[in-house]
């Protein structure tokens, strides 16, 4: 008996049918997080379990499990990296960082060394130069998002959402980084 | 004592506790407004203090504190800075002043245990006393007591969550609702002031510390984030200016002093810290041995500096709320403060130093948050309008799930919006794995043993396959009082396991309807009596919400299904009015299951009408003017048609 292992193929699953679909939204990438919590509220005005508190049990936990439905859905899309893999799923095309085409050799050598840059800054506390490595990362998450946008509008460019799909998630892991190493300052 | 049963005559009323670390409350609304219950024409704060005597006697309150000095190992005090926690959490040596009892099972290491008197009492058993004294308080008012909302702080993990709530179950109460404290301070000050826009509440208790970022919009109260320490609040104070004190009485030693003498310097060090509340000094007459005495002056400058290092420890906290909701400190429109802690002048000038303007205080600290809790009750039981009040909370804590090496994967991150649900697929390791161990843990840190362990469980039956071949889907869900289920599900062979993670050292309910049982003089015959009284109440409650139901949504309804819900509401109405609460509890689930898929219905149109908003009225405007022309159109080929 053993501890289970991540499994690397099954990417982290996401709500169990399309996010777009449980919070009426247009599949769009380029969606507007605000409308996005606005849409989240009012459907937890229809559906949280409070309004349901004096209902049979039933239909409390029916309430529960579409509000959770509801959160997930919302908290799918808010994520930049999840939004375009539910996208990308109602087009048929393959996600997952197995099924994916392999990010280009020259991305992974940049990231590498980006990340290699930030361990050392990181350990040698250098705060500064971790805010620095974080802007720039942030100013290319910005370049990434445009891309991605413009390549979901446009039907059939099949291989530039994956090779920016790729991108993202290599950038919001490098940021994730940088955010763990700043609370450490808080 | 538990035992004046209901007055089946009054209808039961809800309330809101405020079970705190140094005092608690119960408080109710009263014509539209909440208001704290009173202590016979006292300002009802119980101070969270049990003193156990012999012959099973049990004292809360206000006498049982007052005979803490004298008998320190009988009179238990903070016993909310214990629940959920292991024997060996290093917060129960902390404070020695009791008689902790070494576990001899893995079983029993799972919660603290103290001796009293030869008895053997854990902190759920210690809090359900003060609850049931706080019922007995609302009882009085009351007559009946209905269901309850219990507040705990926002950072408590799902283990002291699931403590309290065994705790409530334990003092006979149903409990409605598990409410975060902030958010409670937040409602009652929202309703009040109907004021829109950020704000902060910041919690300095007895013994928590929690801070929480709230938006009020139109009565929606959304939580943005929440942070803060289980184990920080005025009893560090406290214990920060006794050990100045019990040095100045010849002490050397702290931890080798008797009970009473270390329970002496507290209490001279609480009083101390409220008189320098509004006194720049206070004088202190600390005894000596022998007798003698000697007068210690405190200044506030050195009390403030004594109590520096905690308040600092909540500014972290703070930073780390605001980072992660994503707000400046400019962009906040105002400070809640709440708990008696905050009293404290340099608490308010850190609290306005940090946001930049003065806390609001309003509302008595000590009170507030009882007062909230009481508008949510009254809102759940249906007495209020719910359509005006939404409350939507946070996890505090990450979940996650222990991987290979000890790397604990996050699968619901803190600060997600409860209720909340993820699901993650893991695979094995090993070849012809047949079986996962999986322990679910709770906290920031990455690996295991920094983490909170709350619950672990095995699924076997699993074929052996190659490794990496499994899919082990485990889906986490959290429900709206912060409480956590855990499915874990092998995909290829469809192997499926469900937990709930009742804490480990979490009652079962036979635990509990024994203790009942014991508690209760009578037996049976009065847990009958009061099992029918319930049932009643919840059949009322059903037949109500149907009755409203088919007032709103009759057109979802085909007609044999119609047919069959009148049919069981007959049922239950002849049975609410017998003497059966079996058969009253049978036709409740009979109604249940007639109603389930027009639920569902309901919840389409529902969900329907929240996307469309405005839309819908437009439609319908739509409709309205195309009938208009319709009839127009009619009329004119009419008129046509007769000439």
């Amino acid at each position: 008996m053993s501890s289970p292992g991540r499994a690397p193929g099954a990417a982290v699953t996401g709500a169990p049918s399309d996010p777009f679909d449980i919070l009426g939204l247009e599949p769009r990438f380029d969606l507007d997080p605000v409308e996005i919590g606005r849409r989240q509220l009012d459907l937890s005005k229809a559906l949280h379990p409070d309004r349901f508190a004096s209902a049979p049990a039933a239909e409390r936990r029916m309430a529960l499990g579409r509000t959770i439905e509801v959160n997930q859905a919302a908290r799918a899309l808010k994520d930049p990296v999840k939004r375009a893999e539910a996208l990308a799923r109602r087009r048929g095309l393959p996600v997952g960082e197995t099924s994916e085409p392999r990010p280009s050799a020259a991305l992974l050598m940049e990231m590498m060394e980006g990340r290699e840059q930030l361990s050392e800054a990181a350990a040698a506390g250098d705060r500064a130069r971790v805010e620095k490595l974080g802007a720039s990362m942030r100013a290319r998450e910005a370049t990434v998002t445009v891309a991605l946008a413009q390549a979901f509008a446009g039907e059939g460019a099949r291989d530039a959402v994956l090779a920016l799909l790729g991108e993202l998630r290599y950038v919001r892991r490098f940021l994730d980084e940088v955010s763990a190493f700043e609370e450490t300052f808080l | 004592m538990l035992l004046e049963i209901h007055d089946p005559k009054a209808a039961p009323k809800p309330i809101g506790i405020d079970l705190g670390t140094t005092n608690s409350l119960v408080a109710r609304v009263r014509d539209g407004r909440p208001v704290v219950i009173d202590d016979c024409g006292e300002p009802g704060i119980v101070p969270s203090a049990v003193w156990y005597g012999e012959a099973d006697r049990v004292v809360v309150g206000r006498e049982a504190l007052r005979r803490a000095t004298e008998e320190p190992t009988n009179v238990i005090v903070s016993v909310k800075r214990l629940m959920g926690r292991g024997a060996d959490d290093p917060e129960t040596a902390r404070l020695g002043t009791y008689d902790f009892v070494a576990p001899s099972t893995p079983e029993e290491a799972k919660s603290v245990r103290f001796r009293v008197r030869g008895r053997i009492l854990t902190p759920i058993e210690v809090s359900a006393e003060i609850l049931r004294a706080l019922r007995q308080l609302a009882q009085d008012e009351l007559r009946s007591v209905g269901p309850a909302v219990i507040t705990v702080p926002a950072y408590f993990d799902d283990a002291q969550r699931q403590a309290t709530k065994d705790a409530a179950r334990l003092a006979d109460l149903t409990v409605l609702r598990l409410l975060n404290e902030p958010t409670a301070a937040a409602l009652a000050y929202g309703l009040e002031k109907k004021e829109n826009g950020l704000f902060v509440v910041y919690d300095l208790g007895g013994g928590t510390f929690d801070v929480t970022i709230l938006n009020l919009a139109d009565g929606v109260f959304e939580v943005k984030a929440t942070g803060g320490d289980s184990q920080l609040g005025g009893d560090d104070m406290d214990r920060a200016v006794a050990d100045v004190f019990l040095a100045e009485m010849g002490v050397v030693d702290a931890s080798a002093a008797p009970a009473s003498v270390v329970r002496l310097a507290l209490d001279l060090a609480r009083r101390a810290k409220h008189g320098l509340t509004d006194a720049e000094t206070v004088d202190v007459e600390l005894p000596l041995a022998g007798g003698a005495a000697k007068t210690f002056p405190l200044s506030r400058a050195r009390f403030d500096e004594l109590v520096r290092p905690l308040i600092d420890r909540t500014g972290s906290a703070c930073r780390r709320a605001m980072r992660d909701a994503g707000v400046k400190p400019t962009e906040i429109d105002g400070v809640i403060l709440v708990g008696g802690a905050t009293r404290v002048p340099l608490v308010r000038s850190y609290v306005e130093g940090m946001f930049g303007k003065p806390p609001l205080a309003d509302i008595d600290p000590d009170q507030v948050v009882a007062l909230g809790a009481a508008v949510q009750a009254d809102l759940l039981a249906g007495e209020g309008n719910p359509d005006d009040v939404l409350l939507l909370d946070v996890l505090p804590l990450s979940l996650g799930l222990v991987t290979m090496g000890g790397v604990v994967e996050k699968i619901l991150p803190r600060n997600t919006t409860i209720p909340a649900g993820a699901r993650q697929t893991f695979t094995t390791y090993a070849e012809g794995q047949t079986g996962f161990d999986l322990h679910v843990v709770q906290g920031e840190r990455e690996l295991e043993a920094d983490c909170r362990s709350l619950a672990r469980f095995t699924l076997r039956g699993i074929p052996p396959m190659p490794a990496g071949l499994a899919r082990l889907d485990v889906t986490f869900r959290v429900d709206a009082d912060g409480l956590l289920s855990v499915e874990a599900r092998e995909a290829t062979t469809g192997v499926a396991q469900t937990i709930e993670v009742q804490p480990s050292y979490g009652l079962t309910d036979e635990q509990v309807e024994a203790m009942l049982m014991a508690a209760i003089d009578h037996g049976e015959e009065d847990l009958a009596q009061r099992r029918l009284v319930e049932e009643r109440v919840e059949a009322q409650r059903v037949l109500g919400a149907t009755k409203k139901a088919l007032a709103a949504d009759v057109d979802l309804l085909a007609a044999d299904e119609r047919a069959a819900i009148e049919r069981a509401m007959a049922a239950l109405e002849l049975a609410e009015a017998g003497e059966e609460p079996a058969i009253i509890h049978a036709r409740i689930e009979l109604l249940d299951d007639a109603t389930k898929a027009w639920a569902g219905r309901r919840m389409d149109r529902a969900v329907a009408r929240a996307i469309a908003g405005k839309q819908i009225a437009d439609v319908e405007e739509g409709v309205a003017t195309a009938l208009g022309v319709d009839a127009h159109v009619e009329e004119h080929a009419r008129r046509a048609g007769g000439h």
